[in-house]
């Protein structure tokens, strides 16, 4: 699969392309609005993350190009401009989703394989998997070994935020701002991720999951597979 | 004090020690003047007695309704040598007709007459009384002085008034002016050249104060806004490496705390840029928010993310509070409240939560001594420093109460403190 970073910042392009490789994706570059049109007419891609602020153009006009050529490339957004004005105004020519600097590669990450999903599944399947855990995302159900089990809604969170990380470290801190939103800045003790952790791991194991979610040192977790 | 009290207080002393001073001069004057005039009437009487006598005539009659008398005595020419040959002097005399005593002027002097035996001659007529003299002297002129007092007060206000007109109406322009907010040119029309170089004064220090203002609000937006990328470039490499190494359990340690510092700038740096959107009024749309739905979803919350304090919560709904206001200030300001009686507690302590049509309050245990309420909403004040606290809550909750016109409130009674906001 191929992706098109088209980013100004070259520290965060940098990051962007090590962690896109290491997600096996073909990542290909582009610093300012010239070397992006010039690979947006040549190439093809799968998936283009837009930051819209370039030196030398402004890349909401890109995207309108883009759309003019009934391209099917997936767009994602990326932009420190966090203005509700520029998120309406990208969705609506087109773009697949908006991301707002600064954000987590993390995030990145489960923002392209929803967008990814959405593309492939022209079957309406929108549904995440790993190892025996499927969640249907649009009807929040989730399953395991194809039957289905019932979790809270801060279970259902948080085994979603896993589901979109698997393999990855997950600093507690970061999950619990993805769950419980930006109000839990103040906190200075995170037992109560690691209370409703528990309680999906028994939840999990009760239903015989094949994966896992390892606590990384008291800092973190991370979701496995037990497969291997 | 206002400066009409100080003027009419100085005024008033000043007029009273004035007219004390002039009154004793006006008193010492007068007796002069009139012990003058006197003692010439009786130097007449006398010289009148003396040419009687000396020419053998018969002397004037005491009786004649003058109650002037006089008294001839022969002295020795010893004793006469003793006596100045004029003096006056002020006595009181007994005056038969009235069968009174009465103050009297005197004149005694000494003749001789042609064989040169020697008179002393003691010329009196009834005077004033002194006593009701000053005793009228000092009515008077109470009276006098406050007559004169009010009346020069009352012309002293009503000139104060008129000529400084131009001062009250810069006093009240500025009174009005708060930076950054919209105010109007100054109106004040004058000819007087002091009030004329004010009103410049103060325009051009409100112009300066103004762009002071605007570079200030707008360098804390820039600087905020230019700092996000460098601090998610940070943050995303920590991650990385968190990700994609293999760590020692030290290491991995060092890297969350850094981790965890880098977060607690981002969210500073992300409390600043919206504080100042706020201040830029960014957030423009208004609808009509249902504040109890707000409470009881971000309590729910709180109770859990605070479990460990193990808090006694209460809510309790009298009436639906709606407020014409962002969707999204109004969920900041109703968060930064809670969050404030979470994070600020004790342990085993309570939240209380009151709602009604018109306030919401938040009452919590908490540290046992009143906050400064001058300086509670102001940025980066601490109480008490809680090491995860951005000390930025209270002053965004301040900028939207101050968007919307909410009053704000703080109280401090029997160990509790007390947060409300009015609508």
């Amino acid at each position: 699969m191929k992706i098109l970073i088209i980013e100004d910042e070259p520290s965060l392009q940098e990051l962007m392309f090590k962690t896109l490789v290491k997600e096996k994706y073909i990542v290909e570059t582009a610093s300012n609005y010239k070397e992006a049109c010039f690979k947006i007419t040549d190439y093809q891609y799968d998936c283009i993350l837009l930051d819209i602020m370039l030196p030398d153009g402004n890349g909401l006009k890109l995207l309108e190009e883009l759309k003019k050529q009934h391209r099917k490339e997936s767009i994602i957004i990326i932009s420190a401009k966090d203005s509700i004005e520029d998120k309406v105004y990208g969705l609506e020519q087109g773009a697949d989703d908006y991301l707002p600097k600064p954000f987590h590669l993390a995030e990145l990450n489960a923002r392209i394989k929803s967008v990814m999903r959405r593309r492939w599944s022209k079957d309406g399947d929108t549904s995440i998997r790993f190892g025996n855990i499927r969640i249907e995302t649009d009807s929040f159900r989730v399953f395991i070994a194809d039957k289905e089990i019932s979790l809270l809604k801060k279970e259902y969170e948080i085994l979603f935020y896993f589901l979109n990380h698997p393999n990855h470290l997950i600093d507690k801190a970061v999950l619990a701002e993805a769950v419980w939103g930006d109000h839990i800045d103040q906190s200075d003790n995170f037992y109560f991720v690691y209370a409703q952790v528990k309680n999906l791991r028994q939840q999990l194991k009760k239903a015989g999951a094949s994966v896992e979610i390892r606590s990384v040192y008291g800092f973190g977790y991370k979701m496995v597979s037990c497969e291997n | 004090m206002k400066l009409i009290y100080h003027v009419l207080i100085r005024l008033s002393l000043a007029l009273l020690i004035v007219l004390t001073a002039w009154t004793v001069f006006f008193y010492y004057t007068m007796i002069e003047e009139i012990n003058d005039e006197v003692d010439d009437a009786l130097e007449d009487y006398s010289e009148t007695i003396i040419i009687r006598s000396l020419a053998g005539r018969e002397l004037p009659s005491t009786g004649d309704g003058t109650n002037n008398s006089f008294q001839i005595n022969e002295i020795s020419p010893e004793e006469a040598k003793m006596y100045p040959p004029i003096k006056y002097y002020d006595a009181d005399i007994y005056i038969k007709e009235k069968e009174e005593t009465e103050p009297a002027r005197i004149l005694r002097t000494v003749f001789t007459n042609n064989d040169g035996r020697y008179f002393l001659l003691e010329v009196s007529t009834p005077s004033f009384e002194k006593e009701d003299l000053r005793e009228a002297i000092t009515n008077w002129i109470i009276f006098l002085y406050i007559v004169l007092l009010i009346t020069l007060l009352l012309v002293c206000i009503w000139i104060f008034y008129r000529s400084l007109t131009p001062l009250y109406s810069l006093l009240n322009w500025l009174d009005n002016y708060q930076p950054g907010k919209q105010h109007t040119l100054i109106e004040n029309k004058t000819n007087i050249r002091e009030f004329r170089k004010l009103n410049d004064a103060a325009r051009q220090a409100v112009e300066r104060s103004e762009q002071l203002f605007n570079q200030q609000k707008q360098f804390i937006g820039n600087a905020s806004h230019e700092l996000q990328t460098p601090l998610a470039v940070c943050n995303n490499r920590i991650e990385w490496l968190l990700d994609n190494t293999e760590l020692t359990e030290e290491q991995m340690k060092e890297l969350f705390k850094t981790k965890h510092t880098l977060n607690y700038i981002v969210r500073l740096n992300r409390s600043l840029l919206f504080l100042s959107k706020i201040d830029n009024g960014q957030f423009s749309e208004i609808q009509s928010i249902n504040i109890n739905d707000i409470i009881i979803h971000l309590l729910e919350d709180y109770k859990e993310i605070f479990g460990h304090y193990e808090l006694a919560v209460s809510l309790e709904i009298k009436g639906l509070l709606f407020i014409n206001m962002n969707e999204a200030l109004a969920e900041a300001l109703v968060s930064n409240l809670l969050k404030n009686a979470f994070v600020h507690n004790i342990e085993k302590g309570f939240v209380q939560v009151i709602v009604n049509e018109h306030e919401l309050i938040i009452t919590n245990s908490g540290l046992s001594s009143s906050l400064d309420s001058e300086h509670i909403f102001k940025r980066f004040y601490h109480g008490n420093r809680k090491k995860e606290s951005t000390g930025l809550g209270l002053a965004i909750v301040d900028a939207i109460c101050r968007q919307y016109h909410l009053q704000i409130f703080y109280q401090y009674m029997e160990e509790k403190h007390c947060f409300g906001i009015q609508k």
